[in-house]
C-alpha cells in the first residue's frame, strides 16, 4: 500500500510540474526550459511572503501564489513577447537564459543555504495513517489534492470558459484566432501566468514538505519527460505520463536498484520516442522537431 | 576622443593590476558557490573570506595583505579545472584552495601538480592523498574524512546501542559517499552488527519517501548516513514520515546545528569534528561578531570550516615569509601547527608525511529536552 501512496505522490509532483510545460507549449509552441527555475522562484516567494505575513500562513500562501501568477505575466510581457514571430529555437534559448538569471538572483537574494518555508510559516508537517499501514505527510497530501484541483480546474477552464476557448483557438491556429479578434498577447500572457502558477504550487508544496534549495530546478527537468511521454500538447497526457514515469521510478527503486531512479524518466522517454514520438495523447501533426 | 581616453584608462588599469597584486599574497579559491551542493560550500567560502578580510584589516601577514581571488565552479569539474588554471597562470596564486564537491578534485590536482602550486582542501572532504604518506602538494583542514568518520560513528553506535544492531545505510549517488557507506557496511560486520540495507539516492530527488520505504522495510534499528547534508536530513525526515522511530546517526556538516534545533528529534545523532556553537566558546563569539559585522547572509553556525581554512592560510603565509612563492608556501605548510582555539578537539598539525592531521577528535550531539546536548565528548583517534 505504501508503494501505491509513493507512486501517487511522485506522480502528483511530476504532473503538477508537467502541466506548466504543456500549457505554454500548447498555446505558443515554446518549450519553457526555465519552468524548473520559475517553480523554485515560487517557493522562494513563499519564503518572502512568510516573513511579510508572519503568523498568517494562509495569507502568505495566497500572496505567493498571486505573485507567481504576476511573475508569469511579467516574464511574457518583458521577455517572451519580444520573441513573438522569431524562430522557436530563439524563444527556447531565451528561456534557458531566463533560468540562469533566476538561479543567480535566487542565490544573491536568499543565499545558497537550505531554507524551510514551513518553519518560517510556523506550520508543522505531521504524517497521517492510511489504509493498509501506509502513511502520507500533510503537505504531500496537500500536493496530491492540489494536483487534482488544478487539473479539474484547467479542464473546466479550457473547455467551458471564454478565455479557455480563446487559448485553445490560439494554440490551434494563431493567425485565424488573431483575425477573429482574439488578443494573442493576452492569451499568451495568461498561459505564462497559469503555467508559472502551477509550477510555483508544485515548488511551494515540495518546499513545505521537505525544504528548499537552489537545486530544485533539476526536479523540474525530471518532470519534463512526463510531459513528453504523455504528449506535449495534452494535459490528460501529462497526467498519464506522470503516472507512468512515477510508477516506473518507485517500483524500480523498491524492487531493482535505487540508482535507476535518476535515469528512469529518461529511459521511459526514449522508449516512447522510439514508438510514438508525439506521446500518448499528443497531436501527430503538431510535432515540431527542435 | 573620449572613447580613446576611456580605452587608455582601462588599459592602464589592466597593466597596473598585476603590479598591485605583486605587493600582496595571492591566494586563489575555486568553490561551489552555486549549484546543488552549494549550501555546504558557500557558507564556508564566506567564512574564509571574512577571516581573510579581518587579517587584512589587522595589517595582513608579515606586513602584506592577502589578496583572495574567488571563483565559482558550480561543483563542475571542468569549471574547477579552468578556474584553477586561471588562478595559477593569470592571478599568479601561490596557494590554491578547493571548496567544492569531490568530483572537482582530480582536475584541480592535475593543474596544481603541473604548476607545482600547493592545494588546500578547506571544506570539501579530505582526500586520501593527504593521509600519510601524503602527496607533497596537497593539504586538508576539512573536518570530515572518509573511513575515520565511519570508524568513529560505528564505535559510538556500538557503545550506545542497547540491543543487537541491525543497521541501514544511506548514501548520495556520488563516488565518495557510496564508497564510504560500502566501507562502513564492511566495518559494521566486523563489529558484530548486521547491515540490512544500503540506499544510494541520486541528487536531487523530488521525494525521498520511496527510498526511505525500502530502507524501513529492511527493518533497521539504526540508520547511518555519510553524505551531503541534504541527503542525510531528508532521508531521516522521510523515515520519520513513514513512522520509523529508531536511531539515526549522520555526519555533522555545517548545517547540522540549525537542523538539530529545527527537528528536535532526540534519536537523531550527529558526529562532529567541530564544536557546535551552542558550546559558546570565545572563538564562537568572535565568529558570530565577525559574521554580523560583515553582514553575512549565512548563519555563524555554518562558518567553522571556513574559519579554520582561513587560520591555515594565515599560518602558512606567515611561515612562508615575504616575498613568497609556491615553493616557500608549500615548505611552510609541511611544518605547520594550527591552533583551532577550541573549534576542534585539538590543533591541526602537518608534517612532511602527514598533510591531514596527526590526531582526529570527534564529538556526538543530539537534541535533548529543549536544547542540543553533547552525548559524547571529544574522542581521539591517532592518524598513522
Amino acid at each position: 500500500m505504501q508503494l501505491v501512496v509513493n507512486i501517487v505522490v511522485l506522480a502528483s509532483i511530476y504532473a503538477l510540474i508537467a502541466c506548466g510545460y504543456v500549457l505554454i507549449y500548447r498555446v505558443s509552441r515554446v518549450l519553457n526550459l526555465a519552468h524548473g527555475e520559475l517553480m523554485m522562484l515560487g517557493a522562494y516567494l513563499l519564503l518572502a511572503t512568510a516573513s511579510l505575513f508572519s503568523g498568517h500562513p494562509a495569507m502568505a500562501l495566497a500572496a505567493a501564489a498571486l505573485l507567481s501568477l504576476l511573475t508569469g505575466a511579467l516574464v511574457y510581457v518583458f521577455l517572451m513577447r519580444k520573441m513573438t514571430g522569431e524562430m522557436v529555437l530563439a524563444a527556447i534559448l531565451t528561456t534557458v537564459a531566463l533560468g540562469i538569471l533566476i538561479r543567480g538572483v535566487a542565490v544573491l537574494i536568499w543565499s545558497a543555504q537550505q531554507q524551510y518555508p514551513a518553519v518560517a510559516l510556523g506550520v508543522a508537517n505531521p504524517s497521517l495513517s492510511l489504509l493498509g499501514g501506509a502513511r502520507i505527510s500533510i503537505w504531500s497530501l496537500a500536493l496530491v489534492l492540489t494536483n487534482l484541483v488544478v487539473y479539474c480546474g484547467l479542464f473546466l477552464f479550457l473547455n467551458f470558459s471564454r478565455w479557455g476557448m480563446r487559448m485553445r483557438a490560439a494554440g490551434q491556429n494563431p493567425l485565424l484566432a488573431a483575425q477573429r479578434g482574439i488578443n494573442l498577447h493576452g492569451v499568451y500572457a495568461l498561459a505564462w501566468s497559469l503555467s508559472t502558477l502551477t509550477g510555483a504550487l508544485a515548488g511551494i508544496l515540495m518546499a513545505l514538505d521537505s525544504g528548499l534549495t537552489t537545486s530544485m530546478p533539476v526536479i523540474g527537468l525530471k518532470a519534463f519527460p512526463a510531459a513528453l511521454v504523455g504528449g506535449l500538447d495534452s494535459l490528460a497526457g501529462a497526467l498519464l505520463g506522470a503516472l507512468i514515469v512515477a510508477s516506473a521510478e518507485v517500483l524500480l527503486i523498491y524492487y531493482v536498484d535505487p540508482l535507476l531512479s535518476d535515469v528512469v524518466p529518461f529511459l521511459v522517454l526514449i522508449a516512447m520516442l522510439g514508438v510514438r514520438p508525439w506521446g500518448l495523447f499528443g497531436t501527430r501533426e503538431e510535432l515540431d522537431r527542435v | 576622443m573620449i572613447k580613446r581616453i576611456i580605452l587608455s584608462a582601462i588599459g592602464a588599469c589592466a597593466l597596473a593590476l598585476p603590479a598591485a597584486a605583486q605587493d600582496a599574497y595571492v591566494v586563489g579559491l575555486t568553490g561551489a558557490l552555486t549549484g546543488p551542493p552549494s549550501s555546504t560550500y558557500a557558507p564556508a567560502v564566506e567564512a574564509l573570506r571574512i577571516y581573510i578580510d579581518r587579517v587584512n584589516a589587522g595589517g595582513g601577514v608579515n606586513g602584506k595583505k592577502i589578496q583572495l581571488v574567488l571563483e565559482d565552479d558550480g561543483a563542475q569539474p571542468s569549471k574547477a579545472a579552468a578556474n584553477t588554471k586561471k588562478l595559477i597562470t593569470q592571478d599568479k596564486a601561490v596557494l590554491v584552495v578547493n571548496a567544492s564537491l569531490s568530483s572537482t578534485y582530480a582536475p584541480m590536482i592535475a593543474e596544481t601538480k603541473n604548476a607545482g602550486v600547493p592545494l588546500l582542501f578547506a571544506s570539501g572532504v579530505c582526500p586520501q592523498s593527504v593521509y600519510p604518506p601524503a602527496d607533497p602538494l596537497q593539504f586538508c583542514t576539512t573536518g570530515y574524512a572518509s573511513h575515520f568518520d565511519s570508524q568513529a560513528t560505528l564505535d559510538f553506535v556500538k557503545a550506545t546501542a542497547k540491543a543487537p544492531v541491525k543497521i541501514g545505510f544511506s548514501a548520495m549517488a556520488i563516488p565518495l559517499s557510496r564508497g564510504e557507506m560500502d566501507y562502513a557496511q564492511d566495518l559494521s560486520k566486523t563489529m558484530d552488527m548486521t547491515p540490512v540495507d544500503e540506499e544510494v539516492i541520486p541528487p536531487p530527488t523530488a521525494d525521498y519517501t520511496p527510498f526511505a520505504t525500502k530502507l524501513k522495510d529492511a527493518g533497521p534499528n539504526w540508520v547511518y548516513s555519510w553524505a551531503p547534508w541534504v541527503t542525510q536530513v531528508r532521508t531521516l525526515e522521510a523515515l520519520r514520515k513513514l513512522g520509523w522511530q529508531d536511531e539515526f546517526i549522520a555526519w555533522g556538516h555545517i548545517e547540522a546545528e540549525g537542523d538539530l534545533a529545527r527537528l528536535k528529534d532526540d534519536k537523531f545523532f550527529v558526529v562532529n569534528a567541530n564544536a557546535l556553537f551552542q558550546d559558546a566558546l570565545p572563538i564562537h563569539k568572535e565568529i558570530e561578531e565577525a559574521a554580523k559585522k560583515a553582514g553575512s547572509k549565512y548563519p555563524a553556525q555554518t562558518m567553522a570550516e571556513g574559519w579554520i581554512g582561513g587560520m591555515a592560510i594565515e599560518a602558512a603565509l606567515k611561515g612562508a615569509g615575504w616575498p613568497a612563492d609556491a615553493i616557500k608556501v608549500r615548505a611552510a605548510m609541511e611544518n605547520l601547527k594550527i591552533d583551532t582555539k577550541g573549534l576542534r578537539g585539538g590543533s591541526i598539525e602537518w608534517n612532511k608525511d602527514n598533510h591531514f592531521r596527526t590526531r582526529l577528535y570527534y564529538r556526538v550531539y543530539r537534541w535533548s529536552g529543549d536544547k542540543i546536548a553533547r552525548v559524547q565528548d571529544w574522542k581521539t583517534y591517532d592518524v598513522k
